[in-house]
């Protein structure tokens, strides 16, 4: 069996007297992108410096086709992007350019490949441009264009299109995917956009407080959030405690994780699907309204339409509502997400309270 | 006014006239001082790059006082060049007091905590990230440092024209261990001063004007190189 290209082994970062990155095992495989999710501070960036070999690790090791790889070794064979393009002054070409100047390409293949990128990312036309004149889109094509000319084994990505508005960020997005799967290039993308994640990764990793949580098949780590961190983080905004999850879905349901979406504020119903709750809050936030209710000191996560149906404007914080919960929505917090178990458990289970 | 006039008219005549001690004032001028200003930059660059970029206990202690050094006295310096020279002085065996040499030690100190502490302001204006995006691209340490240097040219090109223009017109320490000797360490400044001293105004006031006319010059061609590419 091949190695992967780049294996952490026990990775620990140290700053300021706490360990700031615990990585027991995370490997890379070729051709596969990577995605690392984590709220702020999660020590995903630090992850991605130690892979680009721009931060030693306090301990453990990383290995590069299975052999120890030393820090010119993963130079050699890895080009990060980073959250803001930092380019040089002078011209786009040149900055096209700079990382094989570093890599000491030849210049008539320097100019062949620097011309193909950039038509590649179509950028060809802003060629001669001075790069202090561009655009935050512009610029991070041309970043992204400097990274990939040096034509790395593993591109690192570091929240690449946080600072792009909507619309380019898209376009960016689907352009990079088609870059990464016609070239085989394997890439780690630091991201705290699941959206993103979803659209570019293969695998995903989790990473919270600097340990890394849970990491898998993307399509698996998405839908089985391992403990509440990274439900949050995957964005299962509500947790249910065990103590109020085995009262409303049954014995031995323990944690279980909803989307905002699947725990609905309602004005009344069957007992049975609908739980008494407490008003907190009413946020109206994007497509739905956000909703916080209180169930036995727990604060939870719900939703309402928009706009605010009147009944709910009405009813002042601290007054009864009640919530429902759309069961096929449940994640059952530590479930075995390769089997997928935990979705089918939990379903029968809701189905059986259905029932009865 | 018609001293003024008379300035002019004999600096050009100078200028024009090809009297041979002018124009070796001239070149020991600017030979001294653009000797002494590379050597201050030679020397002030890895300083101001360390006081920048470096994580090292005193760091900012070590920064306050090269930022204090860009307001030494001249006289100060060639003071304190002239008893380290001097015959039993620490360096007296060595010969060089009243040497153009001398001056170029005495210059290059006085320049040298302007280069660095104008080089350490510059390359900190650069963004702490690009030194790691270089890295990042796959450049050594020193090359991602030499990045930096290059994107920081412009506000480095304005140290290296500080520390020329500070050392080509002072005229302390170039009197203090040159000791203004016609034909071995006569400069441009030490040469204005004798003729003041002289009471021969329009030599003195010709002398400066060729002084300014240089300055101008160096300065002129640094800045051209400085704004390349701009209007």
């Amino acid at each position: 069996m091949t190695p992967p290209l780049l294996e952490l082994e026990h990775v620990v970062v140290r700053a300021g007297g706490r360990a700031i990155l615990d990585v027991p095992a995370l490997g890379l495989e070729a051709g596969t992108t990577t995605g690392v999710l984590g709220p702020n501070g999660a020590g995903k960036s630090t992850l991605l410096r130690v892979a680009a070999a721009l931060l030693e690790p306090t301990s453990g090791r990383l290995l590069l086709d299975g052999r120890a790889a030393s820090r010119v070794r993963l130079r050699a064979v890895t080009s990060a992007v980073l959250q803001r393009p930092l380019l040089r002054r002078g011209s786009v070409r040149s900055n096209v350019e700079t990382g094989m100047r570093f890599h000491r390409v030849p210049r008539d293949v320097m100019h062949e490949r620097s011309a193909a990128w950039m038509r590649r990312l179509g950028i060809a036309g802003l060629a001669d441009r001075p790069a202090t004149s561009l655009s935050g889109g512009e610029a991070q094509r041309v970043s992204l264009a400097r990274a990939l000319a040096v034509e790395p084994r593993l591109l690192l990505l570091d929240e690449p299109f946080a600072a792009l508005d909507a619309p380019t960020r898209g376009e960016l997005l689907a352009d990079l995917r088609e870059v990464l799967a016609d070239t085989g290039t394997a890439a780690l993308m630091v991201t705290h956009d699941r959206d993103e994640a979803a659209a570019l990764c293969d695998r995903l990793a989790v990473l919270h407080d600097g340990e890394l949580r849970q990491h898998g098949p993307a399509a698996a780590v998405l839908d089985h959030p391992a403990d509440p961190e990274c439900a949050r983080t995957l964005g299962f905004d509500t947790v249910l405690p065990s103590r109020l999850a085995e009262r409303w879905l049954g014995e031995g349901s323990g944690e279980v994780a909803l989307r905002a979406v699947d725990c609905q504020v309602v004005e009344d119903g069957d007992e049975r699907f609908a739980h008494p709750a407490v008003l907190r809050r009413i946020v109206p936030l994007g497509p739905v309204a956000r909703v916080v209710v209180e169930v036995d000191g727990h604060a939870l996560q719900a939703s309402a339409p928009v706009p605010v149906p009147a009944w709910l404007q009405e009813r002042g914080v601290g007054r009864p509502v009640r919530i429902h919960l759309r069961m096929e929505g449940a994640r059952r917090l530590g479930g075995s997400p390769a089997t997928g178990e935990t979705e089918s458990a939990l379903g029968s289970a809701a189905h059986g309270r259905r029932q009865s | 006014m018609d001293v003024l006039w008379e300035a002019i008219t004999d600096a050009l005549g100078l200028l024009i006239g090809g009297d041979g001690e002018t124009y070796e004032i001239i070149a020991r001028s600017l030979r001294v001082s653009l000797t002494a200003t590379l050597v201050a930059f030679l020397l002030g660059l890895p300083l101001g790059m360390l006081l920048a970029l470096g994580r090292f206990r005193g760091r900012r202690l070590a920064l306050a006082a090269v930022n204090t050094g860009m307001g030494m006295p001249p006289v100060v310096i060639g003071l304190l060049i002239t008893v380290m020279l001097w015959r039993s002085g620490p360096f007296g065996a060595l010969e060089l007091l009243y040497t153009p040499t001398a001056m170029v030690i005495a210059q290059a100190v006085i320049a040298f905590p302007l280069v660095a502490g104008i080089s350490a302001a510059a390359l900190q204006q650069v963004d702490p990230d690009f030194r790691v995006q270089m890295e990042a691209l796959g450049a050594t340490r020193g090359r991602a440092l030499w990045a930096v240097a290059v994107e920081a040219r412009l506000p480095l090109l304005a140290a290296v024209m500080a520390g020329f223009g500070a050392v080509v017109s002072e005229v302390g320490a170039a009197m203090m261990v040159g000791g203004n000797i016609a034909g071995q360490t006569r400069v441009l400044t030490t040469a204005a001063v004798l003729e003041t001293s002289r009471g021969d105004f329009a030599a003195a006031i010709a002398f400066g004007l060729i002084l300014l006319l240089i300055a101008f010059s160096v300065i002129l061609i640094l800045t051209l190189a400085q704004q390349r590419g701009r209007r």
